[in-house]
């Protein structure tokens, strides 16, 4: 049975401006504590769309058993970082750019588990419509 | 067996078939190999020469110096790539991208990325405005210099050249000593066509450059802000018939994928304003053609972003149609920030 992970984002709504805080909050349910074997918490961005994936982590944590209270990593903890200016949210024809929280677990036996929550950086940007070219069109000086 | 024992593996892009797990015990193996063959060499060499000291082992020449590098390139190349090995085993993407970050962040390289810390993943523009302009702030570079065109024509002409006469030379002085080359005399027949086609392709680029002259273009302000209106002024040269010339905001986004085992890159234009199109009419040498306009970065425009695989670009694009002269396109890259004045709504949430 795969361990459950739940994520919250504090602020209501899921859309930042950028240089605005993101406080979360993260726990793990359905699995043996000392199955743990690290997990790691990171707000990142990557892209979709026809190109290959890229992927930029902005903020990266990862927790041993050591680091935790009684070494049981499945409590719920909290995290924050302060979000950068770029690159915003993006929908576009052929390339897309998402922020997401991530939370990946380590099992001691089985692969590895992980779980994304979405948010927006920015206004939620997509490619403009074109100006008529005709409207632009100007006259010899 | 065969399953366990594969001797071809296939690949489709990322994907693979084969363990990932027993590809990096490989990798590991073969650095490692590395390493320990050239710390056993190089100690047993410098171990010998400590015993039996050589005074020609420190003279400059293909001898023990050779030796002495080959070996700590091997401790050098078989040690990096072992312990790289070793850290990307069992990471996750997450953590090599932030060890890739961290490393980024020393202070020596830090300073370098100061702008780019500021502002990730948005190019610099400290190229586009080093150049102040005439009428104008700034002068914006060209993406593609036709100087270098025009160049690396001459010198492939000039090689071809030079090369065919010398071969001519030899081959009529074997026919005037009744001892003719006939290999060289054969191999002359299509050299001499590629030398031709050599002078062909650069009195073409250089009547390119003369004829159709520089293009330059100027702007207001540098970078661009979405939501702020900017000013752009074109002087195009040369002695020409212009039958259309455009002068364009261009946004363009470009993919860079795999497909089988070939790189592809794909361009799209997402966006296009046309800031100033004129037809029919004629440019001298003596009075280069000049036109200004006015442009609007759109308020929710995306800002200039690049990858490693992904990329938008925005772009003033100058196309031009003219009687007798092939088709002009020449870009000139702008850079667009985001606009930091906007504010959220108060309800909403993420897709």
């Amino acid at each position: 049975m795969e361990p459950l992970i739940s994520i919250r984002q504090l602020a209501a709504r899921r859309i930042y401006r950028p240089g605005e805080t993101l406080t979360c909050e993260y726990q793990i349910d359905a699995i043996d504590p000392t199955e743990v074997q690290a997990v790691e918490a990171s707000v990142l961005w990557y892209t979709t769309g026809k190109g290959d994936q890229d992927l930029g982590v902005h903020y990266f944590q990862r927790r041993t058993p050591y680091d935790a209270e009684q070494g049981d990593l499945r409590r719920l903890h909290r995290f924050q970082t302060v979000l950068p200016r770029s690159p915003l949210s993006y929908t576009g024809a052929i390339v897309r750019i998402h922020w997401v929280v991530r939370v990946r677990v380590f099992r001691r036996r089985g692969k590895d588990v992980y779980v994304d929550q979405g948010f927006q950086l920015g206004p939620g940007l997509r490619a403009p419509p074109s100006v008529n070219p005709q409207a632009h069109t100007a006259e010899l000086e | 067996m065969a399953k366990f024992f594969r001797l071809w593996e296939k690949k489709r892009g990322d994907r693979r078939t084969g363990s990932p797990v027993a590809a990096s015990v490989g990798e590991a193996m073969f650095f490692g190999t590395l390493f320990i063959l050239g710390i056993v060499a190089l100690a047993m060499l410098l171990a010998n020469q400590a015993m039996k000291p050589d005074p020609h082992f420190f003279t400059l020449g293909l001898g023990s110096w050779l030796i002495l590098i080959v070996l700590t390139s091997f401790i050098l190349i078989g040690g990096g790539g072992f312990v790289l090995t070793i850290l990307e085993v069992g990471a996750s993407a997450e953590r090599r991208s932030a060890l890739v970050r961290k490393a980024g962040d020393m202070e020596f390289i830090r300073e370098v990325r100061q702008r780019g810390r500021e502002y990730p993943n948005i190019p610099r523009d400290a190229n586009l405005t080093n150049s102040p302009g005439v009428r104008l702030t700034y002068r914006l570079p060209g993406l593609e210099s036709t100087a270098w065109q025009l160049a690396a024509a001459a010198i492939t002409c000039l090689l071809c050249v030079g090369i065919a006469t010398v071969l001519i030379v030899i081959a009529v002085h074997g026919f005037q000593i009744d001892r003719p080359q006939w290999a060289l005399t054969a191999f002359l027949v299509p050299f001499s066509s590629v030398t031709g086609w050599s002078v062909y392709y650069f009195a073409r680029q250089l009547m390119l450059h003369t004829g159709i002259g520089p293009t330059s273009v100027e702007i207001s302000d540098h970078p661009l802000y979405p939501g702020k209106a900017y000013e752009v002024f074109l002087v195009q040269s040369g002695r020409l018939h212009v039958e259309q010339l455009t002068i364009a905001l261009i946004c363009e986004e470009e993919a860079t994928f795999r497909q089988g085992t070939d790189i592809r890159t794909e361009q799209r234009v997402v966006y296009r304003d046309e800031i100033f199109c004129g037809e029919d009419f004629h440019i001298d040498p003596a009075k280069p053609f000049e036109q200004s306009g006015s442009f609007h970065v759109p308020a929710q425009a995306m800002h200039s972003f690049k990858s490693g695989h992904n990329a938008v670009h925005w772009k003033i694009l100058v196309t031009g149609r003219f009687e007798k002269w092939p088709p002009l396109a020449r870009s000139f890259p702008v850079i667009v920030f985001p606009n930091e004045s906007w504010e959220p709504a108060e309800h909403g949430a993420a897709d």
